[in-house]
């Protein structure tokens, strides 16, 4: 149920950035999609459990995968880094091409 | 050794650190950095046996250092110090010097690293830095162009995260030889993710766009060098099962083909060397055992070639042939072409008899074809008119970098000495006569020029959709 859920945010991110029009949009669209890879490595992390691995007073319980987790951290970061970049790079565009839109950009930008 | 890899791969990130606070050594720390991977590479050649590394825990990064990533890695540090080179009396700031000593850093980190997360941030990284690159003159079209090689790049890896865990899911590590017995889907999504990012296939039409409207340097380093971070791992993931042999050999043969149709017709000469570019990498997969020794090569002459096209007056090839260009700058073209269509005496030669060597039958009459098609596309350069008078501009840089690369790739023939037989020889110069012949009869004249919808942004990522299908397709067969 929540794979199908975390699935359908991946696809309606994919759907965003080749559906919208607005280059905000698209850039918006793809941070849907990479909450719904965050949420799929969260999602993996806690089959087995759901406590955190952590020295505790609670014995022998259900452990969460404490891998995955650590892992995505690292893609969050990237990810989050990408976004800023591309924020700022929309902005520089922004001047010149108000409505962001990609088709008018790309019809100005290509030779 | 343990010692040695782990400071060798930490150096160019500490360097490009520290040309941001003393700027005004920029050209040298970079220089200095790349001259270490080569120092690095070269010492790999001798050492006899594979290095396995397993840093942190069961679960860390494992790095693993043989031959393979030795060619890559002498690739990236001849490519960036030729562009150094190249660079060093212009005007760039200590800004441009410090990303490419992190794009040469995290190339390096790609071409060692044995599981898929360290790849996965390796790649990010060199993406990031490629994009500062090509973003780097700050004009409008510069920042498109860098903003839709990002965003397909990221798009990409997102897919690849993805397969990644699903890897994971199936063997508790993120090893690469994990990917065996992955279910279907993880297959799908990681190749879709370095494939889209190495510029394979459909998938990799962002390349054209992205390779011919960077600066001069720039593109050299992009074509020479960062395509090629993600084409390491599928090789290797080539070696782990036969089944993924065959997908890799299927892709490397429809990309030759693809990236070498759309060469020959092609009519500016900076894209016409970007989608040749599409079809060498096609060639590297084609036979992923002996992949390395290509990319050497290709490395090399892409990006002297790259260097030279910067040099030339300009772009459209009507134009150029209207306007007789340098004799000395034609003789670098020449040589570079020469290489590139596998004549005899230059590595290009061996790299190619090597990869047809190794090719499965199914493979031998499209790679042919493949390699007649490279003669077809460069024999547009060397069918130039050149003159000895006319004074012609270069960077006071051109020069050196050009002849760092050209010696590289006479010097490079020691490799494979054993390409030099009769019946090879005689194959590779029929094959680029045969090419010379269709080019003046044929392609000369044709004026097609192929539309340009599958390039426009939408499509680049609608496009990956589908390659996944195909792709899981293929992983389930």
């Amino acid at each position: 149920m929540l794979e199908a859920f975390i699935f359908a945010t991946i696809l309606c991110g994919f759907f965003g950035i080749i559906l919208k029009k607005n280059l905000l949009m698209k850039i918006i669209s793809m941070d849907v999609m990479s909450t719904g890879v965050i949420a799929y490595y969260v999602l993996i992390a806690s089959r087995d459990g759901l406590f955190s691995p952590i020295v505790g007073k609670v014995a022998n319980a259900a452990y969460s995968d404490p891998v995955p987790q650590a892992v995505i951290l690292t893609a969050i970061v990237i990810g989050f880094s990408i976004q800023a970049l591309m924020l700022v790079g929309v902005m520089k565009l922004a001047r010149d091409n108000p409505t962001l839109e990609t088709n008018e950009i790309e019809k100005n930008n290509t030779p | 050794m343990t010692a040695i890899t782990i400071a060798w791969i930490a150096l160019p990130f500490f360097l490009g650190f520290l040309i941001f606070l003393v700027p005004k050594l920029n050209r040298h720390l970079t220089l200095w950095g790349s001259i270490a991977s080569a120092a690095y590479a070269l010492q790999l050649f001798v050492e006899p046996t594979p290095l396995t590394l397993k840093l942190l825990d069961n679960f860390g990064v494992t790095l693993e250092v043989d031959q393979l990533s030795g060619y890559f890695i002498l690739t990236n540090a001849i490519v960036t110090a030729a562009v150094i080179i190249y660079c060093w009396r212009s005007d760039k700031k200590a800004f441009f010097y410090a990303q490419m000593i992190i794009v040469h850093g995290s190339l390096n980190a790609a071409f060692v690293c044995a599981d898929f997360i360290s790849l996965y941030v390796a790649l990010e990284v060199s993406g990031i830095a490629a994009f500062l690159l090509i973003a780097y003159p700050r004009s409008d079209r510069s920042i498109w162009v860098g903003l839709r090689y990002l965003f397909v790049s990221n798009t990409a890896m997102l897919f690849y995260l993805v397969g990644a865990v699903l890897v994971y899911q199936t063997h508790h590590s993120f090893a690469y030889a994990g990917l065996k017995d992955s279910p279907p889907e993880a297959i799908a999504l990681i190749f879709l993710g370095l494939l889209g990012k190495a510029g394979i296939f459909v998938s990799g039409l962002w390349l054209p766009l992205t390779h011919s409207e960077s600066d001069t340097p720039v593109s050299a380093l992009l074509s020479g060098v960062v395509v090629k971070a993600s084409v390491l791992p599928l090789l290797r993931c080539a070696a782990i099962s036969p089944e993924i042999d065959t997908i890799v050999r299927i892709f490397g043969v429809g990309t030759a083909l693809m990236g070498v149709s759309f060469a020959v017709l092609e009519k500016d000469s900076k894209r016409m060397l970007a989608m040749s570019t599409i079809s060498q990498l096609g060639w590297i997969l084609a036979a992923p055992e002996v992949g390395g020794f290509y990319t050497l090569t290709h490395g090399l002459v892409k990006s002297s070639l790259f260097l030279t096209a910067g040099a030339l007056p300009s772009r459209n090839f009507k134009e150029l042939q209207q306007k007789p260009i340098d004799t000395k700058i034609w003789i670098i073209l020449v040589i570079a072409s020469l290489s590139i269509s596998g004549l005899p005496l230059l590595c290009g030669f061996g790299a190619k008899v090597l990869t047809m060597k190794n090719l499965l039958p199914w493979q031998a009459i499209a790679m042919n074809v493949a390699a007649v098609g490279t003669a077809i596309t460069f024999a547009k350069f060397i069918f130039l008119p050149h003159t000895q008078q006319g004074e012609q501009l270069v960077k006071p840089g051109f020069w050196p970098a050009v002849a760092l690369l050209i010696t590289g790739l006479v010097a490079a023939n020691v490799i494979y000495l054993q390409a030099y037989n009769i019946a090879d020889i005689t194959k590779a110069i029929a094959i680029i006569g045969g090419g010379w012949l269709a080019y003046t009869f044929i392609f000369q004249r044709v004026a097609v020029s192929l539309p340009r919808v599958l390039e426009q942004f939408d499509h680049l990522i609608g496009m990956m959709s589908l390659i996944l299908i195909l792709l899981f397709w293929m992983a389930l067969a």
